[in-house]
């Protein structure tokens, strides 16, 4: 048990409210208490990371046309992929299709010269930040098995994802926000649906709080029509007082209980404060492109994301694409339409994320993480589309101490493989957790007599994508 | 001593672990040979008859009044620990009340409780709650979480199972008649093999079905996809029935427990002739014409397909909103059981599987139950066997099959008491919790054989014991001894689950509707969270609103769409067996309970009860709203701070407290 002071500490660090001050009063009544999200020390204490930014390109984007250059599939456009190369199973390209060219063209970019394609001019900019991971590979070429496994490791569902994990993990820093958060894409959801994000067999309180789309974007924040906010302080009031009217001073549970309204009252009256982007100056709104299409949504959501980090939570996903595949990056009709427009929609406002994150000094703590549950096919699908692909895709992360500025791995030269250190999904989970402070074996949670854990079976931490 | 008028089950198993006393230990093991500690881990080994403890019960010789009390207190006695004293009775009732009905007692319940003198107050209410059909409704719930009920299949496309919500009929049902245990294991294991025109048991076969299955489009992998299946329903079934964890041993040897690699295959080849059956019930012409319908509605939805595939990217959309209502149109599915059947026809070839992989297949296997528990070199079954599931419910449900009485007289001890005696109901291995109190364990176990696998005798005596009384008060003294109590000196606080949460609300509130069965009710829910589904047109919201008002285990159970008020509440994900509920305390509880829709609209409706069935007295209002949601009289305390309350503020937002009360949704 912990005693009062250690309970104040741990469940309401950066305590300044007055409301919450004044509701605090009697406390001597309360005994100490324990805050199951009270923020935990990582296993590992030089690491930099505090909180992550996956920015989820749902749909699976091409890594031919972004961040893997391939000259040779250009030249082999039209044409058979040769044997060599081996063999590749697709969801619904046939064997006998042929390869298709990439029409983008490659710069190269910063110090270290590192290529990437005129779809993601701005994000290039940032590039000596960012480590890409050429060489990722995941067991399922389907989307939603996919997803399951982009986000908890396994490729059925009922897994916690890699959010919840880190909350339970490391806690949460926030005493007015929940501590994971999914923005979806407002133009509607995944296959994979909800189960993907959430917390699986880890309780409840490692779920993720699904933004909506608009000004208020957590559920049950704003009060009923016709109360005012001091009416409901007095229901609150009353609710506390009663609860305490039978509370014996050794009641851990009880007491959590009152301390739980206490932070959704806190919520209530500071979360709307986050959402509210109007005190951003013009210069940071313009560096992420809100207020303009066809950036507006993304970048919205992107400043949201920093704000979040900055009020503490730990672990935020913001997702490009939603509904119909072509409103996902699922090119499977024409990979220039499509990704030309999804694109457009990303690329400035992920390059003033991280733009922003770094002149705030924050890109340091702040893992940023790119990527789809998939890659896409060499060859074409119909003519002008690419197919999902699984067996060499790209990744790539900046901040929370990765070392900027390298390519990590490589497929080989028609993008069909992964040939050089190939990382499956589960080294992506072993190093996000790294990076945290998190040590995949020391992560365990009991359920149907298994210490089940993020990476199922062991993964590795990438090798020299950070010093930690 | 297990009964012996059991009729004996010709089963490939007569002799169980026993027999390994006689067994040499080579030191290099073959495939089905197992070391003696394997052997006799002890929920390997029968039960056995322990005398029920009888001496040096010092002060407390009168306390025990059931076998299980003696048990418990021998226990106790050794730990320096005892007994506390018998709660008072509206502490029991209420306990009683929600623990077997899932609701709160009404005031008039209370009331005649606590004041009937008769010498079998207590038992008499025992019965009564034994007899009430709304047990089955919330025990139900109970084994709908083990055997992992959804309606639906996860995944992308989550598809609605027509008729899935007969299994839910069909497990309310064979609880409130006490249908003896072994015979429901046996039906949904194999109730199309033993019943094949039975209704219930071919919803009960079911069982097989429940869990989530990926389909999808374009290239099929079949054999994954298969593996699959067979994986997710063998897991099932050795959670459920055995609380062993197979699924561990589909890669490999189990890490701890003697279960072998093969043993997993070939406890799944009883399976590899099962396949997926929907049973029409429709008539001939009920069935021509919803053909009919369907077949306009397919040209219609084929045509703007065709459409779809020709459109330039810029039409996609308007074209895709057109399929939309073209789908929509749809007739609802005929009436149909979510079954499956036996087709040796296409049955699966089991084979070993290198680390699991279905490209990998090594020795073929033949089905066989775990290893351990069977003599020496035990054959398998041929392939062709007739009835495997049949085979296959027999062996869990022989009477000596040491787990499957003692697993379940755990689950039912865990609802009673919070824990079970083995803490970790769905892991009976060595790396599960071992029993607390292992001859109570076994005496149970025996018992339930006795009385034939019935439950209801089970859960009287434990509603009769002593142990069962006890205050849930803390004892300072026995708290330092044993801070989690699982010496059972006191009983277990605990929260109200999801389910009785709304339940009750819905209760006290006067609205709830208490209609039986059928299909399940789709409620309102956030139209945000209905556009998170990758088919927003499957939650079509049951027109009649007072369906809406239902009991929750009547709400449907879709996997890719759970109610946040459930949600928050610690409902399980519906993706695999649930053997135990978490109780996790957060803001977003609070969140739901002050600003959600549901305790909004249940407020307002509990606010108008109060208005209409007690004085305009403010005192007269508390009272009544004490006595409806906690089962008592508010302190004085309590009623001053309330009247306080209601001379400034609204008797809704007071309504809207109450719910909010530990008082409310913790059970002492």
């Amino acid at each position: 048990m912990l005693g009062r002071r250690s309970f104040l500490k741990g469940s309401f660090c950066g305590i300044g409210s007055l409301a919450l001050a004044s509701l605090l009063r009697d406390e001597e009544l309360r005994g100490a208490t324990r805050n199951p999200l009270a923020p935990k020390p990582p296993h590992i204490p030089s690491a930099k990371a505090k909180s992550v930014i996956f920015l989820f390109m749902a749909g699976g984007p091409s890594h031919i046309e972004t961040f893997d250059p391939k000259p040779l599939l250009d030249k082999l456009d039209g044409q058979s992929r040769p044997a060599s190369f081996g063999d590749a199973k697709y969801q619904f390209v046939e064997s006998d299709a042929k390869l298709l060219g990439c029409r983008r063209t490659f710069q190269q970019y910063g110090e270290s010269g590192l290529a990437v394609s005129d779809l993601f001019k701005q994000t290039a900019e940032c590039i000596d930040d960012i480590a890409v991971i050429r060489s990722c590979h995941g067991h399922k070429v389907v989307h939603s098995a996919a997803q399951y496994e982009l986000l908890t490791g396994r490729t059925v569902p009922g897994f916690p994802s890699m959010g919840s994990w880190s909350v339970f993990g490391l806690g949460s820093e926030s005493d007015s926000l929940p501590a994971y958060v999914v923005m979806p894409d407002p133009d509607g959801a995944l296959e994979a649906g909800q189960p993907m994000y959430t917390n699986g067999f880890l309780p409840a309180i490692y779920q993720p709080t699904m933004f909506r789309p608009g000004a208020t974007p957590v559920r049950n924040l704003d009060l009923p029509g016709g109360i005012s906010l001091a009416e409901r302080r007095k229901t609150v009031e009353l609710i506390r007082q009663l609860n305490e009217a039978n509370l014996a001073s050794n009641d851990d549970e009880f007491a959590a209980r009152i301390s739980a309204y206490e932070l959704a009252f806190k919520m209530q009256t500071e979360a709307p404060e986050v959402f509210d982007l109007s005190d951003e100056s013009q210069n940071t709104l313009s560096l992420y492109g809100v207020g303009q299409e066809p950036t507006n949504d993304y970048a919205r959501r992107c400043l949201l994301a920093r704000r979040l980090v900055e009020k503490g939570v730990r672990f935020s996903v913001v997702v490009s694409g939603g509904g119909p595949g072509n409103k996902q990056w699922d090119a499977h009709k024409n990979i220039e339409e499509n990704h030309l427009r999804m694109a457009a929609q990303v690329d400035q406002p992920i390059a003033g994320l991280l733009k922003d994150l770094k002149q705030r000094g924050m890109l340091d703590s702040t893992l940023v993480i790119w990527g789809g549950e998939f890659g896409r096919s060499p060859e074409a699908q119909g003519g002008k589309g690419r197919d999902h692909h699984n067996l060499g895709f790209t990744m790539w992360m900046a901040g929370g101490g990765v070392r900027g500025g390298q390519a990590i791995g490589a497929t080989d030269e028609i993008g069909l493989r992964a040939v050089e250190s190939r990382h499956h999904f589960r080294d992506i989970h072993t190093t996000i957790l790294h990076l945290l402070g998190l040590d995949q074996d020391q992560l365990t949670y009991r359920h149907l007599g298994r210490e089940e854990r993020l990476t199922e079976i062991q993964g590795e931490v990438i090798k020299g994508i950070a010093d930690v | 001593m297990i009964s012996h008028s059991q009729p004996a089950h010709h089963v490939c198993v007569a002799i169980l672990a026993i027999l390994s006393a006689v067994a040499t230990s080579p030191l290099v093991l073959a495939e089905d040979e197992y070391f003696d500690y394997e052997r006799d881990h002890w929920a390997f080994v029968l039960p056995e008859d322990f005398p029920v403890p009888s001496c040096a019960l010092g002060d407390h010789k009168n306390w025990p009044r059931t076998s299980i009390d003696a048990f418990v207190l021998a226990q106790q006695l050794d730990r320096e620990l005892g007994p506390s004293p018998e709660a008072d009775r509206t502490t029991l009732i209420r306990r009683l009340t929600f623990q077997m009905t899932g609701l709160p007692p009404s005031p008039e319940e209370v009331d005649a409780f606590v004041n009937d003198e008769r010498p079998n107050a207590y038992e008499r209410l025992v019965d009564r709650l034994l007899a009430n059909p709304r047990y089955g409704e919330h025990w139900g719930q109970h084994w709908l979480d083990v055997v992992r009920y959804a309606e639906t299949e996860g995944f992308e496309y989550d598809r609605h199972r027509p008729g899935a919500w007969r299994f839910r009929d069909y497990v309310i049902q064979s609880l409130n008649e006490d249908k003896p245990y072994d015979q429901f294991v046996r039906e949904q294991i194999a109730g199309d093999e033993l019943n094949p025109n039975d209704h219930g048991s071919l919803a009960a076969a079911g069982f097989h079905r429940l869990g989530p299955i990926r389909r999808n489009a374009g290239n099929a992998e079949v054999a994954f996809s298969r593996n699959e299946v067979l994986t997710e329903r063998t897991d099932a079934i050795g959670a459920a029935f055995l609380a062993v964890t197979v699924g561990c041993a589909r890669c490999h040897d189990h890490m701890f427990d003697p279960i072998r690699q093969t043993d997993y295959y070939r406890l799944q080849a009883f399976l590899a002739s099962t396949f997926e059956h929907n049973v029409e019930l429709a008539s001939d012409a009920e069935k021509s014409e919803w053909e009919a319908r369907s077949k306009v509605v397919e040209a219609e939805v084929n045509e703007i397909k065709s459409r779809l595939k020709t459109a330039a990217a810029e039409d996609e959309e308007r074209i895709l909103c057109e399929l939309k209502a073209a789908q929509a149109k749809t007739p609802a599915p005929l009436q149909t059981i979510s079954s499956i059947k036996h087709d040796p026809a296409q049955r699966t070839p089991i084979h070993l599987l290198d680390r699991g992989d279905p490209n990998k297949k090594l020795d073929h296997l033949t089905m066989r139950p775990l290893g351990v528990l069977l003599p020496e070199g035990a054959e398998g079954y041929p392939d062709d066997l007739s009835t495997p599931r049949t085979h296959l419910a027999e062996w869990i449900t022989d009477a000596k099959n040491p787990l499957t009485a003692r697993v379940i007289v755990n689950r039912l001890w865990q609802y009673h008491f919070g824990t079970g005696l083995v803490g970790t109901t769905n892991d009976f291995g060595v790396n599960g919790d071992a029993p607390t109190h292992p001859a109570l364990l076994d005496y149970l176990a025996n018992q339930l054989v006795e009385y034939e696998w019935r439950w209801k005798p089970i859960h009287r005596m434990i509603l009769l014991s002593s142990t069962y009384r006890q205050t849930s008060s803390l004892n300072p003294v026995y708290q330092e001894i044993d801070p989690n109590n699982r010496w059972l000196s006191r009983f277990t606080r605990r929260r109200l689950a999801a389910q009785e949460i709304r339940d009750a609300m819905l209760t006290v509130g006067g609205t709830i509707n208490f209609k039986a069965g059928g299909p399940s009710v789709v409620a309102p829910v956030d139209q945000e969270l209905i556009d998170l589904l990758y088919k927003p047109s499957q939650w079509a919201v049951t027109p009649d609103e007072r369906e809406h008002h239902r009991r929750s285990i009547y709400l449907i159970a879709k996997r890719n769409l759970r109610l946040p008020f459930m949600e928050v509440f610690d409902q399980p994900d519906l993706q695999t067996s649930c053997a135990r509920r978490e109780s996790s305390t957060h803001s977003p509880q609070a969140l739901e309970m002050l600003n959600g829709e549901l305790s909004s609209e249940l407020a307002e409706a509990f606010a108008e009860r109060l208005e209409r069935d007690a004085s305009s007295v403010a005192g007269d209002q508390v009272r009544l709203a004490y006595r409806l949601v906690a089962g008592r009289e508010p302190s004085d305390k309590e009623l001053l701070l309330s009247t306080a309350f209601l001379r400034e503020q609204s008797l809704c937002e007071f309504a809207l407290a109450m719910f909010n009360l530990n008082a409310f949704l913790y059970v002492e």
